[in-house]
């Protein structure tokens, strides 16, 4: 049955998922799986089964991977239950309210932009851009797999034939996606970072590649919500914020660590005057601060913590780097390693990349050096976008 | 050549370069060369490094299952069953 099309969605949005088309009629058209489990592969599978939960009032997860109802008590009321992309191998299940969702969306009136979809679309992020773009009445171009990176090729031809102008993916994501687009022309009007820490080099290629878009990386996490959006395109934010920061939020430093206190986060998440740790290790030089890895991400490598990103974005610094990977592996003889995977920029000679490469890391303590050096054509990336940070330990 | 001096002129070969990253020189290595005993270049992170570099050439992980003892380059050669 066709239901009325929901409040949430403008009536010019529509959505392209690889060959396929629909707008409302299409989705509303669409079989939705009873239980109120569904496999969130599909934006348009998502987008009609969101909308028939919220009308029968139900609760809803979105799986990733097999829709799978064991250990799921549908909740009564609409709500939208995601599963976090956790590392750690087992799913963890965040119930959100859609008015908690959209009221995170901001910056949302564009008609006429045309998003890309690089996020699947039962991730968080994934679906505050699908909502974005059905509030908004834009074009959604999405491919049927998902987001997913290993079909970065196959999202780069699809943002060129569609002429997209409105992207939206991790640092991981855009490294890949800028060698996978080449030359090629893009309209780009906005292009947003999130889920990772952006990096200066990668900051500076983007506003090279795309002059004319709006570039602004975005700080959020599971627990606090959506943060900040910096837009003077260098990495970190201003120090100045500690004292006065956007959007309600304030933010403070403590043993190394960011804390924020902020309207948005989610409840019993903070200390009873409202502070919230956010795990992730910044330092301050000169007027900003910039972030320096994930606290539970250092690894100990022969006794000496050390943090896999860190190193990393000291490779991303290295010219000739398209992108860069540091993992920390298991070692017998030192308990972990970190071991780099570079993708060589075209036209790289390999023995100085090497050299360059060592040069770039020669003042750091031997244990937080890269060992074991790989050069790749690409870096595989989590379902998320991001790169798994840890390898065999 | 045995599966194991196969195994030996591999380690030989990784650990020389693993030594020249550094700047030094690998002396000529025998199945006794005691890998951390002072008589080699190499500390234990380049240990930890070697094996690292040894899985990604043989596909084999002794150690997966748990600490081996080793202290020789030939004990740890034997620790691989199959020839590079």
């Amino acid at each position: 049955m066709t239901g009325g099309r929901p409040d949430w969605m403008h009536p010019a949005f529509r959505l392209i998922e690889g060959e396929a088309a629909f707008g409302w009629p299409e989705l509303a058209a669409l079989p939705v799986p009873l239980g109120g489990v569904v496999a969130a592969d599909r934006p348009s599978r998502v987008l009609a089964t969101l909308a028939a939960a919220e009308r029968a009032g139900r609760g809803l997860l979105l799986a990733r991977g097999a829709a799978d109802p064991a250990g799921w008590d549908t909740p009564d009321g609409f709500s939208v239950t995601l599963e976090s992309s956790g590392t750690t191998g087992v799913p963890k299940r965040i119930r959100h309210d859609l008015d908690r969702l959209r009221g995170r969306l901001r910056g949302s009136g564009e008609g006429g932009a045309r998003w890309l979809l690089t996020y699947e679309p039962g991730a968080f992020a994934g679906l505050q851009v699908m909502l974005t773009a059905a509030a908004a009445g834009a074009l959604l171009v999405a491919m049927p797999s998902g987001g997913g990176v290993g079909g970065v090729a196959d999202l780069a031809r699809a943002a060129q034939r569609h002429a997209v102008t409105h992207v939206s993916g991790t640092p991981s994501f855009w490294r890949a996606f800028l060698m996978a687009l080449g030359p090629a022309e893009l309209p780009l009007a906005a292009v947003t970072l999130g889920g990772e820490a952006a990096d200066q080099p990668l900051l500076d290629r983007l506003a090279e590649r795309f002059p004319r878009a709006r570039l602004r990386h975005i700080y959020a996490s599971t627990e606090a919500g959506a943060l900040f959006a910096v837009t003077d395109g260098r990495a970190g934010f201003p120090a100045a914020w500690l004292a006065d920061a956007p959007d309600g939020v304030a933010l403070r430093i403590a043993d190394g660590v960011l804390e924020v206190r902020s309207p948005r986060a989610a409840p019993g998440a903070a200390d009873p005057d409202g502070w919230l740790s956010t795990g992730d290790l910044v330092e301050r030089v000169g007027d900003r601060i910039l972030f320096a890895g994930r606290l539970d991400g250092l690894v100990n490598v022969g006794g000496v913590k050390v943090s896999p990103e860190v190193v990393e974005r000291r490779l991303l610094a290295v010219a000739g780097v398209a992108d860069a990977a540091v993992l920390a592996v298991a070692s017998p003889i030192t308990g972990h390693l970190l071991t780099a995977t570079v993708v060589p920029a075209p036209g790289i000679e390999e023995a100085a990349l090497r050299a360059a490469l060592r040069a770039a890391t020669a003042d750091l303590p031997p244990a937080a050096r890269p060992r074991a050096l790989t050069l790749a054509d690409r870096i595989p990336l989590s379902a998320a976008g991001k790169k798994s940070r840890k390898g065999t330990v | 050549m045995t599966m194991t001096d196969a195994m030996l002129a591999l380690i030989a070969e990784e650990l020389g370069r693993i030594a020249a990253d550094k700047g030094e020189v690998l002396p000529p290595l025998t199945a006794d060369s005691v890998f951390l005993g002072g008589d080699l270049p190499i500390d234990s992170l380049d240990l930890a490094t070697l094996l690292v570099v040894l899985e990604q050439r043989t596909g084999q992980d002794p150690f997966r299952a748990g600490f081996r003892q080793f202290t020789t380059v030939g004990e740890l050669a034997a620790l691989y069953t199959v020839a590079a």
